[in-house]
């Protein structure tokens, strides 16, 4: 009997992984053309997302903008350029918002505003999946 | 030091507001959470001193930023807390600092707080009274020790606060010095609930590291604090002017999985004692406690958390065989030690809304406050259990 509770525990805690499926979407880090910078490592890239970097070397204050945690493109986003979980990053932000210790990103609501945000905002920066790059936009690239 | 800075800080506040209408709504930050719950813990003088139900876990906290220039912004929380014995009810500023970016280039960021900031040594501590942020509705009580809230949570002071990406991971380094105004109810809360003297925290000192290694989900941490507290008598007063030092000695782990997370803090603490119990009394003391705490997210609006928490106050008496007999007889064995259990589910009912249920099963009563001399009136069994429900929203 308690073999079969605990079978049914591990089937119960086995949903998530059995259900998960990973999203066909490949997420490019687009910046405003006056981002002096044209690649960056993963930890730069986690120190911009993670509100702890808040300029670029030039001085121009960097603006971070992120689509809702739970969309698919902003999962792969973290998962495969910042190498973390979703729930890492939000709580991070959570950390600075409420311990006063930073600011967190600004959030929009689709993919379309988060493009016309980037590209008229200087300094800014965000993810997206490109098909044609506008003249005001830049893909940063990320070292291996 | 503390007074001039928090009174600068308090300046500075004032003068970003009154910049505040030329300012690019961005550089303007607003924030809070509202929460309210329900808790009772019938066997003990956690929640309160009759055992019934109460409302009395109600959390309410509004948060503002503003960037004054590139490199200089203020940030300062207000605060309401209800948690009956656990801390004192009202309002309070958790934090109101001045922020000076000192280095912040793509692999260095260091920066400097000047004011009122909170506790950013220990794994949840700067945010352990923000129900969203914190896992369980109560912290293991070994490190995040209630009565100890007001104290424990944030210093006036100076913090230091530096990051470092390096070929192999990122290095955190956090030192502060300040120290934290100690009222009277603070001390009953602490100490006992007889003193009726002036209790003042002299300072505290901590450093802290932490290691996130490069392509890990890992995340190793230490901490260390050094405290000195003085106790002046009152003209009338059981007891005696005294002095006090705490030090800490922490390690902290965590490791994050996409579907489940564990994380722990080990601690040994060393208390000494001189006066206060009588005009020539000198204790040395070092308590000891290790907490784990674990979350798995059942669905992506559904966590349950597990926890097991373990305290001794004196590391050469686990069980508090000596309490009994340096007491004669009054302060039981159980007073010693606190062994906690603890689950947790954590429901998401709406984006930004969320429920918690939780129940604990403690066996000791180490860790219930007052510290110092006990409540021996209300603590009268060495096993109690709490339940609690909280409802939570934020912005």
């Amino acid at each position: 009997m308690a073999k079969r509770r605990l079978i049914a525990l591990c089937a119960f805690v086995m949903i998530p992984w059995v259900l998960a499926e990973p999203p066909n979407v490949q997420p490019e880090v687009i910046a405003h053309s006056s981002v002096p910078v044209k690649q960056l490592t993963p930890a730069q890239l986690r120190s911009i997302f993670m509100m702890r970097q808040v300029k670029w070397p030039d001085g121009l204050p960097i603006r971070v903008y992120v689509l809702p945690s739970n969309t698919s493109i902003h999962m792969v986003f973290v998962e495969q350029k910042l190498q973390l979980f979703p729930y890492q990053l939000d709580r991070v932000w959570q950390k600075l918002t409420y311990s006063g210790t930073g600011t967190p990103p600004i959030e929009v609501a689709d993919l379309a505003t988060m493009i016309e945000l980037v590209q008229s905002t200087p300094g800014a920066i965000g993810y997206a999946e490109m098909k044609e790059l506008p003249s005001a936009l830049q893909i940063i690239q990320i070292k291996p | 030091m503390r007074c001039r800075l928090f009174k600068l800080s308090h300046s500075l506040l004032f003068a970003g507001l009154m910049l505040s209408h030329a300012a690019n709504a961005e550089d303007w930050q607003w924030h809070g959470f509202i929460s309210q719950g329900l808790m009772q813990s019938e066997r003990s003088n956690f929640v309160n001193d009759t055992g019934k139900l109460s409302t009395e876990l109600t959390e309410v906290g509004i948060n503002t930023s503003y960037q004054l220039a590139s490199d200089w912004r203020f940030a300062g929380q207000l605060m309401y807390l209800d948690g009956g014995n656990r801390y004192k009810d009202g309002w309070r500023v958790d934090y109101l600092f001045l922020n000076r970016t000192l280095v912040n280039d793509l692999d260095w960021q260091l920066d400097l707080y000047l004011g009122r900031f909170k506790n950013v040594h220990w794994l949840y501590s700067s945010t352990r009274d923000v129900p969203v942020t914190r896992p369980m509705i109560v912290l293991p009580q070994t490190v995040y020790f209630d009565a100890f809230r007001d104290i424990a949570v944030g210093s006036d002071g100076a913090l230091l606060k530096s990051t470092n990406n390096t070929r192999f991971g990122e290095i955190e380094v956090n030192w502060s010095y300040g120290s934290t105004p100690v009222t009277k109810e603070m001390a009953q809360r602490v100490v006992a609930t007889s003193v009726q003297g002036a209790t003042e925290q002299d300072f505290v000192h901590q450093f802290s590291v932490y290691f996130r290694p490069q392509a890990s989900q890992s995340q190793w941490g230490i901490s260390l604090l050094d405290s000195d507290f003085n106790y002046k008598k009152a003209a009338v007063d059981y007891w005696f002017d005294g002095d006090f030092t705490v030090q800490r000695v922490m390690a902290n782990w965590r490791y994050s999985a996409q579907w489940w997370e564990l994380s722990s803090e080990i601690m040994q603490e060393r208390v000494v004692v001189h006066g206060f119990y009588a005009p020539v009394f000198d204790r040395t003391v070092f308590a000891q406690g290790v907490f784990v705490l674990g979350s798995i997210e059942l669905t992506p609006d559904t966590k349950l958390y597990l926890s097991h928490d373990y305290y001794v106050g004196n590391k050469d008496d686990r069980r508090g065989s000596l309490l009994p007999i340096q007491s004669g007889g009054m302060i039981k064995s159980y007073f010693g030690f606190q062994n906690d259990t603890g689950i947790g589910l954590s429901q998401n009912l709406a984006e930004k809304l969320q429920i918690k249920l939780e129940y604990h099963y403690s066996d000791g009563t180490g860790r219930l406050g007052p510290n110092v001399v006990p409540d021996l009136a209300v603590n009268q069994s060495r096993y109690h259990d709490l339940w609690a429900v909280q409802l939570l929203y934020w912005f």
